[in-house]
């Protein structure tokens, strides 16, 4: 067992509880994240990928558009490294209201939130999948926001400034004491970490009615499952969202080599209810082939669902969660009642994960009696800890014809080389490929694991863990086959009967060999 | 001379092709591209329950009882191109995989057979440097595991090292490039008293009993060869051997297109004209007096599903029964059984496709292999039984 003592402990390795903690680390601010997952297992990772313009909330609720809009432009100057500026098109089709985008231009105007009408011939002119009946186009300073590379960047400058972060640390008690908190957590193998801290920041999203629940004080919230398609290729260039209400299926973001679907929106009770209904993929082909028509003659990679979390205001009526405020919640409990420096921090939007971040500690400093202002709209994320994993930067470095390195590739979808895959089964204890995949994006292309399941298990098994070996192939296969199974038609079932062929006849790996699901 | 027109190039294909030469047919062969023998372990499957088999089962629909008379065709052919299966379509084999799991399979070509666990011999298990598409620790550990003895070696490939190795390109090497005295003067030392070695299946392609015979002497130990992950070059090499055959028996292989069927208008629907093919140069029409599909399943192109649940063959788009919610195909993990392993073509005793109500759809249609129903090839170890037994079929019904 071993003991920290800290002045902020933050619950939650996501895009918020990073946030916070890098926010406290500039202001001097001791502080110990501890992430139940891994990095982007949560709701930050399980995203669509995009950096909002703000335009999609400039009528449902401005005050989240005018934060989006202002963090837009900051995260393009503080992590660029983080970002695709693909640009954003609103579109208007006949299937839409006609008076819409009138009204929500002037909402836009209103926000502050930047747009620029465009003929419907120039937006086609740059996505010629686009329907012919555009009847209106405006372009927003929409971008592609890789959260996995935010979040280790994030991560890295934690670490580097001080700060502690521990990653599959799941917090099981939180006793209030006198001047502060005890928190008692479970660590990898089972073993109990104690940390002692002067404040805690609930940031565990779906999770923090749980948290809440430890520290004694009630935090209801509303949550919705979101569930996302990525079709196996770029199909656009620019983010192309739907000129109407905010509904399922409104938006198509190209992120690296693939396009996200996005994004419907079902109430549900559990933190961990990922699953899909086929009409969640229905509804979200049927609305994308309104923008692109023809789409479903693309191949459908995967399907995966976020938990949205978002508070929901005790006075609040019984509302669609779609329709609940985007905007986030501060919660001081010790202002109503519970812990004193016990703060929660819940809903938002990646995009505005900074100013939240920022409101937040200047909440927690006041109840630690410091005096130091927020430097993280200025500082930018040092892109030097990482190495971003961008198809062609690996395909260049792959076809360069080094003589030094023969390191042969496990991944061919990714250009994932046995080199990375050692350098990371070092620097990251685990026997789960699905870990390394998050790492290093490995199974996470067109083949979806079928040819490097079996190679990253056996380097696995060779370097790491003798135990491992068909487990770990079987698990993997298990893990990548959630996101097909909402797909099972066309060529997703073609690649789900190669994977098969492979294993169950060529390797004869059968459903005996996987743990229990 | 009837003109048979043979849709797919896999197993099934290739052998009805064969067959259907060596009745004297006129056979053009035609097919989008490779068939299935590039994932195939190069092994016979021939499971049979034949006190239990379902109506709707190929081999109920066939005829088991000409198994071992289908079985002993694909024999002599691939004897004529010097590929010798060992074992008995009664008896099952039990051979490592490259996962180190123990198959069982019937027949097997003579470079695997020394794999098979009947002796106290003491294995040893070897993979090549840098080539990550056999483990010989994963198959070592297996065979442990399993109670027999076993040794986890990596031999060194001559010349220098590579960056990517892939299965047909060491088979290609070791037919062309490296000679047997080269090879067994750089793993002489490391194999020791080793009597019986395990290597990934890439010992030739084309030539392969020999190069694999030229090893085992000039090494002096027992060789056998495991399947690797796709390219599988045991299957690729029954692949090659069937087309040389094929071609050399004056077949027609047309590889690319894709075809859709053609049906006779003026005869009242009832019989197939051929297919029509898109090429670069537009549609071009294959007359034929017969057709036989040996399309395949999903994986290879010969059913298709659409989002709304509607499964059909892919070239005469003949419907097949499915659930009409695509939930109710699939199973729970991704490895297991399926629902819709049991989907595809139902046909009659003479290999012609029916509908529900078992009417023949066209007189001169008929299908074998991947693309018909009623069977689950994994569970029971039949994908080759199948394959060969339903195109033996067909064959005999397109000219008795």
């Amino acid at each position: 067992m071993s003991h920290h003592s800290t002045q902020l402990l933050v619950i939650g390795g996501g895009a918020t509880g990073l946030g916070v903690a890098w926010d406290a680390c500039l202001r001097g601010v001791e502080v110990v994240v501890v992430e139940q997952g891994d990095l982007g297992q949560g709701t930050s990772g399980r995203y669509h990928g995009l950096l909002h313009s703000g335009a999609r909330y400039v009528i449902s609720d401005p005050s989240s558009a005018r934060a989006c809009a202002r963090e837009n432009e900051r995260l393009r100057r503080l992590a660029p490294h983080t970002i695709e500026d693909t640009g954003g098109l609103f579109v208007s089709t006949s299937h839409d209201p006609a008076d819409f985008p009138d009204a929500w231009l002037a909402a836009c105007r209103a926000c502050g939130v930047s747009v620029e009408e465009c003929s419907p011939a120039s937006a086609r002119r740059d996505e010629p999948l686009l329907t012919p009946h555009v009847a209106r186009a405006f372009r927003v300073r929409d971008a592609a926001l890789d959260s996995f590379d935010l979040l280790h960047a994030l991560a890295a400058a934690v670490s580097d400034a001080g700060g502690t972060v521990l990653l599959r640390h799941r917090l099981d008690r939180l006793t209030p004491r006198a001047n502060g908190f005890l928190a008692a957590i479970t660590a990898p193998e089972s073993t109990v970490v104690h940390i002692e801290a002067q404040a805690v920041v609930n940031a565990a999203g779906p999770f923090a009615g749980r948290v809440a629940d430890l520290a004694g004080v009630s935090l209801p919230l509303a949550l919705g499952r979101g569930t996302m398609v990525a079709m196996a290729t770029r199909l656009v260039n620019t983010v192309i969202n739907r000129c109407k209400p905010p509904s399922d299926g409104d938006i198509i973001v190209p992120v690296g080599t693939v396009s996200v679907l996005g994004t419907t929106d079902t109430p549900t009770n559990s933190p961990e209810d990922v699953h899909i209904d086929p009409w969640e993929v229905d509804a979200l082909l049927d609305e994308a082939s309104i923008l692109l028509p023809g789409i479903e003659s693309h191949r459908a990679l995967r399907a995966w669902a976020g938990i949205r979390p978002l508070y929901r205001p005790p006075d609040a009526p019984r509302m669609e969660t779609r329709d609940l405020p985007r905007a986030h919640a501060l919660i001081d409990h010790g202002a109503r009642g519970g812990p004193q420096a016990f703060v929660t921090i819940i809903g938002g939007k990646l995009t505005t994960y900074r100013q939240m971040a920022e409101e937040t500690v200047d909440l927690v400093c006041r109840h630690l009696g410091l005096e130091a202002a927020s430097r993280t709209a200025s500082t930018p994320l040092d892109p030097a800890r990482r190495d971003y994993h961008r198809l062609p930067l690996r395909l260049e470095r792959h076809s360069r014809p080094a003589v030094d390195d023969h390191s042969p590739v496990v991944c061919e979808c990714e250009l994932v080389t046995e080199r990375e895959l050692t350098d990371a089964l070092r620097s990251t204890p685990t026997h789960e490929l699905d870990d390394l995949r998050r790492d290093l994006r490995i199974g996470m292309g067109p083949c979806q694991a079928g040819f490097c399941a079996y190679r990253a298990a056996a380097l696995l098994t060779q370097t790491q863990h003798p135990q491992a070996g068909l487990t770990a192939v079987a698990a993997f296969l298990n893990e990548r086959w959630r996101g097909l199974r909402p797909l099972t038609w066309g060529y997703a079932l073609r690649q789900h009967e190669l994977t098969r062929r492979i294993y169950q006849d060529l390797l004869d790996v059968d459903a005996g060999a996987a743990p229990e699901s | 001379m009837t003109h048979l027109l043979v849709v797919g190039q896999g197993l099934a294909g290739l052998f009805a092709a064969n067959l259907a030469l060596r009745k004297g047919l006129r056979v053009t062969l035609i097919s989008q591209g490779r068939g299935g023998l590039s994932l195939s372990p190069g092994c016979l499957d021939l499971g049979r329950t034949a006190a239990s088999l379902p109506s709707q089962h190929p081999y109920r629909s066939a005829g088991l009882q000409n198994l071992p008379a289908a079985v002993d065709a694909f024999r002599e052919l691939l004897l004529l191109e010097g590929i010798e299966f060992l074992g008995n379509p009664d008896v099952s084999m039990t051979l490592p995989t490259a996962a180190g799991r123990l198959r069982h399979t019937h027949l097997v070509p003579r470079s695997m057979a020394l794999g098979h666990f009947d002796a106290e011999a003491r294995m040893v298990i070897a993979g090549f440097d840098g080539f990550r598409d056999f483990d010989a620790g994963l198959v070592g550990d297996g065979i442990r595991r399993a109670g027999w003895p076993a040794q986890s070696i990596s031999l060194p490939l001559p010349g220098e090292a590579r960056r990517d190795l892939y299965s047909t390109d060491l088979a290609r090497r070791f037919e062309r490039a490296w000679t047997p005295e080269q090879l067994s003067s750089l793993w002489g030392p490391r194999l020791g008293k080793t009597a019986l070695l395990g290597l990934p299946a890439v010992l030739g392609l084309d030539h392969a009993p020999e190069t694999h015979l030229a090893l085992e002497r000039s090494l002096g130990v027992g060789i056998f060869e495991i399947p690797t992950l796709p390219p599988s070059v045991p299957g690729l090499r029954l692949e090659r051997a069937l087309r040389r055959r094929s071609l050399q028996g004056g077949g027609r292989l047309i590889e690319g297109p894709t075809v859709v069927g053609r049906v006779d208008g003026r005869s009242g629907g009832g019989r197939v004209l051929g297919v029509v093919a898109a090429t670069s140069a537009g549609p071009r029409a294959f007359q034929a007096d017969a057709v036989i599909l040996a399309t395949g399943g999903f994986l290879n192109g010969g059913l298709r599903a659409d989002r709304a649940g509607r499964v059909a063959d892919s070239v005469f788009d003949l419907p097949v029964e499915a659930a009409s919610d695509r939930g109710e195909w699939l199973g729970d993990g991704c490895l297991g059984y399926h629902p819709y392993d049991l989907f595809g073509l139902r046909v009659n005793e003479h290999m012609q496709p029916i509908d529900r109500q078992g009417r023949v759809f066209f007189d001169n249609l008929f299908a074998c292999g991947g693309v018909l129903g009623g069977a689950d090839r994994r569970g029971e170890k039949s994908r080759q039984g199948i394959d060969l037994l339903t195109a033996y079929a067909a064959v005999h019904s397109v000219a008795p």
